[in-house]
């Protein structure tokens, strides 16, 4: 596999450290909040102070001081705000120091235009030096690359704002220059297509940009990257909103995973290591990173959370017994092997020892009466049972002061899966919903309502026939629980043959769609055998490659791809030069069987269930990588969040 | 062929030639003695102003304005520039052949391209004050002397910032002066070399330091071209060659001459050349020299390896023999390439030499081989450049191997050195100059010469890109033309539509300069980049056409900037009409007001009519209220702006908002009756509080007001109740016959709460459970014996040993074996 992520990764630190080494002697950092979090996936804090920064700020608080001469700003340059911010704080600090400072502002990834104006109004675009930063794509795992864009979802369906499309094509161009054209471009979507159309727009502009620099690009399909498969996330909202069962998953809805780390109790997880003496610090909490270093954590995240306490105490039978073998006789050799591993033995009880405590922490969650109740309507409303039996459910959830989140999602969950809900039953919720939690919340209703979340039912849609119109307003969830067998009954957790196992017996439409694409033959055994029996389909090897090649792009599931919301499209990119083309297909290309990759991209974001579906894939599928790409990682509760009013009437003190 | 030794000249143990490149350069009516020359380094333009002190014979013929002219070095007059800009005191080129014109008053002007286009920037205040009094450039930046022998420096020219050096005594006279440039410095910035008085003084951007010497004054300073060196020419006819650092004295030289000469420049790095009015001294390191004597005046020009000589009727380079021509061609040469170059003669003349040369330096031979290709990159004579590459080529046919690639790079080289050195180009590169020169700022002097078929076929036979080259063509072509627009149009776009990578933009901005309007439009229609329309579109005033291509290009930055641009332009209304029919651009407009101008939503939602946005704007202004009374009047204007609305969706939001005004008020007189703050509560959390406060008819009341379910009313008391820990209150409610929740939630509800004896009684209303559910409640409630009895009461005889078993010994455990036995017995 190409290893994009290390490469984007040393890209990214390189880019920071030259424009950091661009401004001579020791310099104070003002970093906006939004991108503090990915900076610390590519560099430490201790590499940034070799390159001369002595203090880092937070733009958002206002506080830099007047400590060095030397001032830098890095933020992102796509919001208004930003750039409003940044020329504020500057005129701040020369109007109260005393010392002449020299300013310098990182945009990422890209100079615009509206900052630069912002700058010029704002009379200090002469006083200050403007440099790009590209940021991009930042490697969140070996085979996973996030923009982290943390407000896409919001952006995009609630604002409408594309911008984080526009600066996702640019990403992917950079992965074009560098890999060649994606030779073919397969999407679903509105916001894919208009992806996709950028794309190619963005190659036909670049032949025009790149003349002098001489970029590869433009001319050649790329020979390592089979194909690009762009998901809209409005063709599959109702998945996000069921809750993730895999075990990262489960830590993203509880605990809530940024940037690779997440924020637990001491009492949990044990103190830092390094700090095991220091008994003061016992309610504190503490920051993990958590990512595929971690060896242990790498067999975890994916695993269904039911199968977590065996294997869990699998490894913990295992090492003790590694460590046990000290004891017996061993020979000098085997006991130099065995210092040898002894650090990596004491990592992996030290993590063990960490995910233990985290299992533990998440089993209480679920134990909970709401958390299974919650679980009991999701699994309902996804097998189809009808909606009003889980009114009343939903109904107690509210009335017992259940967070307004987790009510909402379940409301959203059955708009979704359902095609809305009927008038009455909606305007009977949005009662009770702002009598618990607040009237404040007719905005939270109404934005979920123009984010298409929430919203009345029209027409039936439990009809199971395809509508004539080539896309639909909605996906029709009924119609493709059959077609693309979304309901897997029994499903094997501990080791998975399907990829409904990350919310256990439910499949991610999102990523069957990949499977349309991907694992034709698999899809067709069991939508075909479903009739005669359901159990054998599940024994059947997956798809063998030599079939499946023959059916391009969404051969053989056009039916179902009209059910779901949005265009559909399957674009070729060929080179500019036709024969160098189909010489190099000739002369190497086609028959050396060497691994392709297939680049999957999300538009407005995947969950880490979906992750894991798509590894599970990519496990089944010998000839084939998958990176995943995407705008941001979300879970269920930020989506809602997205369109939740914070404020409350009060506090008027008086 | 004549002798290529001819125009050698010995100084000390090295040879220079003196090459003459043009012959009749200038108009004989020029008298070049009262012009100002400045020549463009690595062979480029001259420009020539006429020198204004000195006396000029009046003449009619002659316009009487002022100009300066840009010549090539074969004399060919590139252009005319027009001056009226006063007295000019600094004529210099940067490397990129930008003439930089500097007048008295500080005023700096950059001609880009040979051209009339000019952008111009002043040296600052100081310069303005006390004026310019001369100018040194070097590749990239120029330094100026003011007449308050202060120096201002700038280093670049597209974005110049003019920088005051270091301060130098004000009174004293400046007999000379020189600077080095940045790249040679230790310190990285520009120094100059000021002669005052004795001595020498160095000058940078933060200090002054005298070099302490004493046999000035110096009459000229002069700094080499690897700026290692300085040449200094002292006041009793001496030439002293210093390194720059001024540690080392490398040689002197006597000039015996009773007049100061009129120019020393270096020669390459290791000469120095003296010019008088007809006469030039060549110094050579150990104070070696060599004098050659003219009937014309002399200008030199230096370059970075030689010396351009400039006479009325000629003009001549100077330089040293390079290493490898030496070797070929010195007279008695038996270097190994030379006598490969016999060899080849003696092959045309059929001699039977050739071999026995071959034979005599068959293990040179490769050798002997490289020498003369690179022998032939340095002649400017092409049929020794022939015979020269014939000799290569012969060499290479007898050896096995060898790596032709630089024979094939000379010779292309070659081919290109020669195509502009003709007298109709006028640029006599040498080869090291075209190697520094770089091939695509050679073919950007071809553009600037407007030699576009040259440009094209050099690039094309480099395989450079060609767009640059056509794009300006096409400008050219638009600026000059007199044919009509759409003709104009069509040549232009039939000549560059096959070519890749052309950008119309540029070719439409110069049209739409020239105030071709209309064919800037039909230009730019033929641009691929979306964005890149745009800002000429804006500038165009075609504002709606702009915003199109800003969304077509999905740049959601540009369509921002063309967005700002167009409200600060248009009224309102028409703003907000252009916006109605491009829902992208409407809701970015949307997206970005919520935050910073909620002014232009409100309008923009009611030119909209969208009754439902502009009162949740309203209702979002009443959340952020200071004070209740104005959030509640917020919420009122916010009520009655869906008066008038008839959706459906507005009834149920006006419904909506009349019941949050209503719960403010009935907040806000429950404050002032119990004393304890209920704004900012939700219903159900302000009819919690009250239950548990112990105000149960209140709560009541409320409900009622809000027609509050009473299912949920039950949840509401029942966990207010529990959390109040108010018992009494919960075992009246047990009382009541029926529970909309049924019963089984105040079990769990009391007992999570450790009540376990009132928890118990309720076990007995859950009739619609099974006994064996209920005694398993009790048991939960440690009510052993209670669980026993519903167990009998059904005969589960297995249930009560289970019982058992869980109980064990004690007292509940006996009476449990009571019931046992009991249940036995009545078996029995």
């Amino acid at each position: 596999m190409l290893n994009y992520a290390d490469q984007i990764k040393e890209k990214v630190r390189k880019d920071l450290l030259n424009l950091l080494e661009g401004v001579r002697g020791k310099k104070n950092l003002v970093v906006d909040e939004d991108l503090a979090g990915p900076l610390g996936l590519v560099s430490k804090y201790s590499t940034l102070q070799q390159y001369g920064v002595d203090k880092v700020f937070f733009l958002e608080r206002k506080n830099i001081d007047a400590s060095q001469k030397n001032v830098v700003f890095l933020s992102r340059g796509e919001s208004a705000d930003r750039a409003l911010a940044i020329a504020e704080q500057i005129k701040r600090l020369q109007q109260e120091s005393q010392i002449e400072h020299e300013f310098s502002v990182f945009i990422a990834p890209r100079r615009t235009l509206v900052a630069n104006k912002i700058f010029e109004e704002a009379g200090v675009l002469g006083d200050i030096s403007v440099e790009e930063f590209p940021l991009y794509f930042l490697p969140m795992d070996v085979d996973v690359l996030s923009l982290e864009l943390e407000h896409s979802f919001a952006d995009l369906f609630l604002h409408r704002d594309p911008t984080c499309i526009y600066t996702a094509a640019r990403a992917l161009m950079l992965v074009q220059q560098k890999h060649g054209l994606f030779p073919r471009i397969i999407g679903k979507g509105d916001g894919a297509h208009r992806l996709m159309e950028m794309l190619f727009r963005m190659r036909t502009e670049a032949s025009v940009d790149d003349k002098s620099t001489k970029s590869t690009l433009g001319t050649l399909p790329s020979a390592v990257i089979e194909s690009l498969i762009i998901i809209d996330r409005d063709v599959d909202f109702g998945t996000v909103l069921l809750t993730q069962l895999t075990y990262d998953g489960l830590l993203d809805e509880v605990l809530g995973i940024k940037d690779n780390q997440i924020e637990a109790d001491t009492a949990i997880v044990g103190p830092p290591p390094g700090q095991q003496n220091a008994t003061t610090q016992s309610a504190l909490k503490r920051k993990l990173t958590i990512d595929s270093s971690d060896k242990l954590y790498e067999q975890l995240r994916d695993a269904n959370f039911a199968v977590i306490g065996p294997l869990l105490n699998k490894v913990a039978r295992r090492l003790q017994t590694d460590m046990q073998n000290r004891h017996s006789n061993m020979t000098t050799a085997e006991l130099r092997q065995f210092v040898n591993n002894l650090p990596g033995l004491q990592a992996e009880q030290q993590s063990l020892k960490v995910h233990t405590g985290l299992a533990e922490d998440m089993m209480k969650f679920t134990r909970n009466t709401t958390f299974t109740r919650v679980l009991e309507i999701q699994q309902n409303l996804a097998a189809g049972v009808d909606p009003s039996t889980q009114h009343d459910a939903i109904e107690e959830l509210i009335a017992k002061d259940t967070p307004l989140l987790t009510v909402l999602r379940l409301l959203c969950l059955e708009s979704c899966f359902f095609g809305g809900l009927k008038a009455k039953d909606l305007e009977h919720f949005k009662t009770l919903i702002l009598q618990a939690y607040g009237y404040q919340h007719i905005l939270t209703l109404d934005a979920l309502e123009r984010m298409q979340l929430l919203f009345v039912r029209t027409g039936n849609i439990f009809s199971n026939a395809t509508s004539q119109a080539t896309t639909v307003s909605k996906t029709n969830y009924n119609y493709l629980r059959k077609t693309l067998r979304l309901l897997v009954d029994e499903v094997n957790e501990s080791e998975p043959n399907d990829i409904a196992y990350v919310y256990s017996g439910y499949a991610p439409l999102s990523v069957r769609l990949v499977q349309c694409v991907l694992q034709k033959q698999y899809l067709l055994s069991f939508t075909k055998s479903s009739s005669s029996g359901s159990s054998s389909s599940k024994s059947q090897p997956p798809s063998t490659p030599g079939i499946s090649s023959a059916a391009h792009g969404w051969q053989g599931f056009e039916d179902a791809l009209k059910a779901a919301k949005g265009q559909t499209f399957n674009k070729i990119q060929k080179g500019a030069d036709e024969a160098v083309t189909k010489a190099r297909a000739v002369l190497g290309g086609g028959g050396t069987g060497g691994k392709k990759t297939v680049v999957v991209f999300f538009v407005g974001g995947i969950t880490r269930a979906e992750i894991a579906a798509l590894r599970l894939l990519e496990r089944d599928n010998p000839i084939r990588d998958i990176l995943i790409c995407t705008t941001s990682i979300i879970t269920g509760n930020k989506m809602i969040d997205a369109a939740l009013e914070a404020r409350t009437f009060g506090g008027y003190g008086e | 062929m004549s002798n290529p030794t001819v125009d050698w000249g010995r100084v000390g143990d090295r040879y220079y030639r003196k090459i003459k490149l043009y012959e009749d350069v200038f108009d004989p009516e020029l008298e070049l003695e009262n012009y100002i020359v400045a020549g463009a380094p690595y062979a480029g333009a001259i420009a020539l102003y006429r020198d204004e002190s000195k006396l000029q014979t009046w003449r009619t013929t002659q316009s009487a304005k002022t100009g300066i002219d840009i010549y090539s070095c074969a004399g060919k007059l590139i252009r005319r520039i027009n001056w009226d800009k006063g007295s000019i005191k600094g004529l210099g080129w940067s490397e990129e052949e930008k003439l930089l014109v500097v007048t008295e008053d500080g005023v700096v002007r950059c001609y880009v391209d040979l051209q009339n286009d000019f952008s111009q920037f002043s040296l600052g205040h100081e310069a303005e004050e006390y004026g310019v009094k001369s100018c040194k450039f070097w590749a990239s930046g120029l330094v100026a002397l003011l007449n308050n022998n202060r120096l201002i420096a700038v280093t670049q020219y597209t974005n110049p910032r003019p920088k005051l050096l270091a301060a130098v005594p004000t009174e004293s006279e400046i007999h000379s002066w020189g600077i080095i440039p940045p790249q040679h410095t230790n310190s990285r910035s520009v120094e100059v070399l000021l002669a005052i008085g004795q001595s020498i003084y160095v000058v940078d951007t933060s200090e002054t330091e005298d070099r302490m010497l004493q046999n000035g004054p110096f009459h000229h300073i002069s700094i080499s071209p690897n700026g290692r060196f300085v040449a200094l020419y002292t006041e009793d006819g001496k030439v002293w060659v210093v390194s720059s650092d001024f540690q080392e004295k490398l040689s002197e030289y006597d000039s015996k001459a009773k007049t100061i000469p009129r120019d020393v420049q270096w020669c390459g790095n290791n000469s120095v050349a003296l010019a008088w009015e007809d006469e030039i001294h060549m110094v050579g390191p150990s104070g070696a020299s060599l004098k050659y004597f003219y009937d014309s005046w002399i200008h030199l020009l230096p370059d970075v390896d030689g010396v351009r000589l400039i006479t009325g009727d000629a003009c001549e380079f100077l330089q040293k023999v390079p290493d490898e021509t030496e070797e070929v061609f010195k007279l008695g040469s038996t270097a190994p390439a030379s006598v490969l170059l016999d060899a080849v003669d003696q092959l045309e003349k059929k001699s039977p030499k050739a071999d026995d040369n071959i034979q005599l330096i068959r293990s040179n031979l490769d050798e002997a081989i490289d020498v003369c290709i690179n022998a032939a990159g340095q002649e400017y004579s092409i049929p020794w450049q022939k015979q020269l590459l014939k000799a290569a080529s012969f060499g290479k046919s007898v050896l096995d191997l060898y790596n032709s690639d630089e024979f094939v790079n000379i010779c292309e080289t070659l081919r290109v050195l020669n195509a502009v050195r003709d007298y109709r180009i006028g640029l006599p590169l040498t080869y090291d100059q075209y190697l520094r020169l770089t091939p695509a700022r050679l073919i950007q002097r071809l553009i600037n010469r407007h030699e576009h078929l040259l440009a094209i076929k050099v690039s094309n036979y480099l395989r450079l890109p060609t767009d640059k080259i056509y794009i300006h063509w096409a400008c050219q072509k638009v600026r000059t033309s007199k044919e009509d627009e759409d003709t104009i149009c069509k040549t232009v776009v039939k000549k560059l539509s096959d070519k890749n990578g052309v950008s119309f933009e540029v070719i439409a901005r110069a049209a739409y300069d020239e105030g071709r309007a209309t064919l800037a439009t039909q230009l730019l229609n033929y641009e691929a980049r979306a964005g890149k329309q745009v800002p000429l579109l804006l500038s165009m005033n075609e504002d709606n056409l702009a915003l199109d291509k800003a969304i077509e290009s999905g740049d959601t930055d540009l369509i921002f900037f063309v967005l700002l641009q167009m409200k600060s332009k248009l009224p309102l209304s028409s703003f907000f009409r252009m916006l109605s029919t491009r829902p992208l651009a409407s809701s970015l407009v949307e997206a970005s007001a919520a935050s910073k101008d909620r002014s232009l939503l409100k309008d923009l939602y009611y030119q909209d009519d969208r009754a439902i946005a502009s009162s949740n704007l309203l209702l979002s202004d009443a959340l952020s209220s200071p004070s209740l009374s104005t959030a509640i009047d917020k919420l009122k204007l916010s009520h009655r702006t869906l008066a008038e609305s008839k959706d459906p969706s507005a009834v149920i939001h006006q419904k909506h908002l009349v019941e949050t005004q209503q719960l403010l008020k009935a907040q806000e007189s429950l404050a002032r009756d119990l004393d304890t703050s209920y704004i900012g509560l939700s219903l159900n959390e302000t009819l919690n509080r009250l239950i548990r406060n112990g105000y149960s008819k209140r709560a009541t009341k409320l409900q009622s007001d809000f027609h509050v379910p009473e299912k949920i009313y039950a949840w509401i008391r029942l966990r207010a109740l529990v959390s109040a820990r108010n018992f009494g209150e919960l075992e009246e409610l047990a009382k009541a016959r029926k529970s909309v929740i049924g019963w089984e939630v105040y079990f769990e509800e009391i007992l999570a709460a450790g009540n376990t004896r009132l928890a118990g009684s309720f076990v007995s209303k859950c009739s619609h459970l099974t006994a064996q559910q209920r005694s398993e409640m009790l048991v939960k409630c440690g009510l052993i014996v209670e669980a026993g009895r519903e167990l009998v009461k059904v005969k589960d005889l297995p249930g009560l040993e289970a019982l058992r078993d869980k109980t064990g010994a004690g007292a509940d455990g006996v009476e449990v074996e009571r019931m046992i036995s009991g249940l036995k017995g009545g078996r029995r």
